[in-house]
């Protein structure tokens, strides 16, 4: 018998959809919280999105999907309940009177329609903690836009900030906003536990996605109030050269260097064979070679170009070069370092066993494992029963009425 | 006003952004945070450009500035035995201790976790480092960049499909591995309230990097194809960035109700767009320049403020391209109160960014003091706190110990 993870008293209730919110629950779960994720017959979209084995959507696709595993179902329990029937907002009230934490990623306003607005569920459960997940957040004229972690990216400043050297703003990432922001989820809640095993009270938490990018942008956030200007430089520093991504021999490969001092620089050289080229005295301090920068990336790129990048990056390293070629998934996959450090994680799926990124970071004592995968409405029963105290009988009858179910309507379309 | 975590007393030893935003989020958050630097030129943050007001100096790095919000900072040199021993007192009497040395350093220093642990059993040591504790490439050096190479990210997530690999601006994965510094560290703390012990615990850039936009590993491990950059490069009205008046957009097919171009022509006043070569996903890629050369003068009869809330009032979706001057002069931010306002002798008051969520209505970001300047604690924190004399600190001052 293992130690008991340190949330294995807390139980979150949580309506989430896409990837922000569903991201940031996934570490309570992994921490041992009972997350209990009620979805609804009416909304599949996540349980469509994949990926799916071979890229085809199979007989049971809507357990299938490998987002479910990595973050929208792992170690969380599955209710399919439709509170927006009578019937389902009953049975979701009583399931708030004996949860802790209740979390959703509707945008303001929905919640207090369903009546579930914070003022509500104290009513029925002086110690709860909520928690609202939206783009722009609960007050402020931008409350009620919607948005996809793009259209943040946008807001927040960081795709302005993003770019090659000089050219036009460019969108950081799909989803590096809501990987952010579920990070961030994930601090929110913990802290709100912290405090609430000190005070005994409960709190209403309003994060916005919009506010986690912000965050994330610090320095450029000071410059602007100073009238400083951040240009766009891609690969580049603000005053390292060489500081870039190389070709190397292959179909797009590269390899990133760095140098950040004359140790660095004379090393970087020696591995060069000393060309002649590189004893030209305008590359003998930083801020020449960051002046010629350009020259400097040329010269560089037609040394590399023939090279393997991973065997290079190894002979950098060797003699103290800061490098590491630019590893693909595949790469990544049979990763000797990742494999030495138990990093990815073998996991049986639907269609065989898949390979999944593990948690950056080791706890003694907490394994963060994805340890099963919750499959569309497995956990009625269960949940019903134990949390919120209804008989087998109630149960059936919710069931027939198509309150609860645990499989996708006969009308509705596979992906 | 008092933070959540004013109970909780953090040693910080990082010369790395990660570490240093880690230490910082749980500084905000009310933790009495000490950052310890070398004396001299201190945390190699405060040296890097751009600086309020121009010229270099070292207490005015935007960098810096952004990083150490509510730490007092003194300086120790741990590579003198007599540092060592202030180190470890100050550490018998932490709850957390976080450090960004290159594995194994601090081991080599005597300071390890066992000695912290002998010393503290219920310490909890965060080390956060490129690659992690272990492992082929422990002894790599590292930064930003090569995490973002190495992480996958570089490959696959930012830049054009047609271009060189490039990455995110600032220090994403650096932040991100802060980020999932704070996770582990308030799991830890938790977990400590149970089993009375602390820990080591290991964070890896590099894996922060590959976990984060997840959308690597499994994929590929479904699929059989490697994510690659540049998947939306054509999307003229889902992903593009197109001019304003007053900046850029981007616009979504979001809240059209599965009828994208009949809203869009509608909104925008061009019917052209109902072409029915621009109506389906596929299409709209194929002939994404005749559609860009139809939307983009539309959208540049609009000011931003005056899209966003006609976009909204009609419920379709989209993102202003907003500059870093435009996001701090948001009227949407203000009524909020995302920011907070630190004074610092150096650079004047400035508005910081918040932690991102307000508690009861509450922007919890502490408000106790800007970025320490260079062992600007020293006094308070060796005698008031560890009760050296002034004598004592005298001769680990002349002994540049301090």
């Amino acid at each position: 018998m293992s130690a008991p993870l340190p949330l294995e008293s807390v139980r979150v209730i949580t309506l989430e959809q896409v990837h922000a919110l569903p991201w940031g629950t996934a570490f309570l779960a992994d921490l041992g919280a009972q997350v209990i994720r009620i979805e609804s017959v009416e909304h599949l979209q996540d349980r469509k999105s994949g990926p799916f084995p071979n890229g085809k959507a199979g007989t049971e696709w809507w357990n299938e999907g490998g987002n479910l595993a990595y973050f929208g179902t792992r170690n969380k329990q599955s209710l399919c309940l439709e509170v927006t029937r009578p019937a389902g907002k009953e049975v979701f009230l009583k399931l708030v009177a004996n949860c802790d934490v209740v979390t959703d990623n509707f945008r303001p306003g929905t919640m207090r329609r369903l009546g579930f607005d914070h003022e509500t569920l104290t009513q029925i459960n002086p110690r709860i903690i909520t928690l609202s997940s939206t783009a722009y957040g609960y007050t402020g004229p931008w409350r009620s836009a919607g948005s996809r972690a793009r259209t943040v990216d946008a807001a927040c400043g960081m795709s302005y900030l993003t770019g090659y050297e000089g050219g036009p703003s460019k969108r950081a990432s799909n989803n590096y906003m809501d990987h952010s922001t579920g990070n961030n989820v994930a601090f929110a809640l913990l802290l709100a536990l912290y405090k609430r095993q000190r005070t005994g009270k409960g709190m209403r938490i309003d994060l916005t996605m919009q506010e986690t990018g912000i965050s994330c942008i610090g320095p450029a956030i000071l410059e602007a109030q100073r009238g400083i200007k951040r240009q766009r430089l891609g690969c580049g520093h603000l005053w390292k050269a060489p500081h870039n991504v190389y070709p190397c021999a292959g179909r797009d490969r590269w390899i990133a260097i760095t140098v950040s001092d004359e140790a660095e620089w004379t090393a970087l050289k020696q591995v060069m064979g000393a060309p002649p080229w590189a004893r030209d005295p305008c590359y003998d301090s930083a801020q020449g070679r960051w002046q010629h920068r350009h020259e400097l990336d040329r010269k560089m790129a037609d040394w590399t170009a023939t090279q393997d990048d991973k065997e290079l990056a190894r002979l950098l390293q060797a003699q103290g070069v800061c490098a590491g070629a630019a590893l693909t998934a595949a790469d990544l996959v049979d990763d000797p370092h990742l494999r030495h450090r138990g990093f990815l994680q073998e996991l049986e799926c639907a269609g065989g066993p898949r390979t999944f990124a593990g948690r950056p970071f080791r706890v003694p004592g907490l394994p963060m494992a994805i340890r099963n995968v919750a499959g569309m409405g497995e956990h009625n029963e269960v949940v019903l029963r134990e949390v919120a105290g209804l008989s087998s009988e109630e149960i059936r009858a919710l069931a027939e009425e198509g309150v609860i179910s645990n499989r996708p309507r006969a009308e509705e379309r596979a992906p | 006003m008092d933070g959540i975590l004013s109970g909780v007393k953090v040693l910080e030893l990082a010369h790395a952004p990660s570490g240093a935003f880690c230490a910082k989020l749980l500084a905000d958050q009310g933790a009495d945070t000490i950052k310890v630097e070398p004396p001299g030129r201190g945390d190699p943050a405060r040296h890097e450009p751009p600086f309020i007001g121009g010229e270099p100096h070292p207490d005015r790095s935007t960098t810096f500035l952004a990083l150490n919000t509510n730490k007092r900072g003194i300086t120790l040199d741990v590579e003198q035995a007599a540092g060592r021993s202030v180190f470890l007192r100050l550490a018998a009497a932490a709850d957390v201790v976080i450090e960004s040395f290159r594995p194994g350093a601090l081991t080599n220093l005597g300071l390890g976790y066992e000695v912290l642990r002998a010393g503290n059993p219920r310490a909890i040591l965060l080390s956060i480092s490129y690659f992690g504790q272990d492992g082929p490439y422990a002894g790599y050096k590292g930064d930003e960049l090569i995490a973002q190479a190495m992480g996958g990210y570089l490959y696959a997530v930012t830049g054009a499909a047609d271009q060189p690999p490039m990455g995110t601006a600032l220090q994403q994965m650096e932040l991100t591995a802060g980020r999932n510094g704070v996770i582990a560290t308030m799991s830890a703390l938790l977990r400590r309230e149970q089993a009375g012990e602390g820990g080591h615990i290991d964070v890896s850039v590099m894996e922060a990097a590959i976990a984060t936009p997840s959308m690597l590993i499994h994929p590929y491990s479904y699929t059989g194809r490697s994510p690659r950059r540049g998947n939306m490069d054509r999307n003229v009205v889902d992903g593009m960035h197109l001019p304003t008046r007053d900046g850029e957009v981007t616009l979504t097919t979001a809240g059209t109700g599965g009828r994208p171009m009949e809203v869009w022509a509608e909104f925008l006043g061009e019917p052209r767009l109902l072409d029915p070569k621009f109506a389906t996903r596929q299409s709209r890629q194929d002939n994404w320049e005749e559609l860009r050369d139809l939307v983009a003068p539309k959208l540049a009869l609009w000011n931003n403020l005056d899209l966003m809330r006609e976009t909204m009032a009609k419920g379709l979706v989209i993102g202003l391209v907003q500059s870093p001057e435009q996001v701090v002069n948001s009227p949407h931010l203000a009524e909020r109160g995302c920011f907070v306002e630190l004074d610092h002798p150096e650079t004047g008051t400035l508005k910081y960014p918040g932690p991102g969520f307000f508690f009861d209505g509450a922007n919890l970001m502490q408000t106790a003091r800007a970025a320490p300047r260079l062992g600007e604690h020293n006094d308070e924190i060796y005698c008031g706190r560890l009760g050296l004399s002034n004598g004592e600190l005298d001769r680990l001052r002349a002994a540049r110990v301090v």
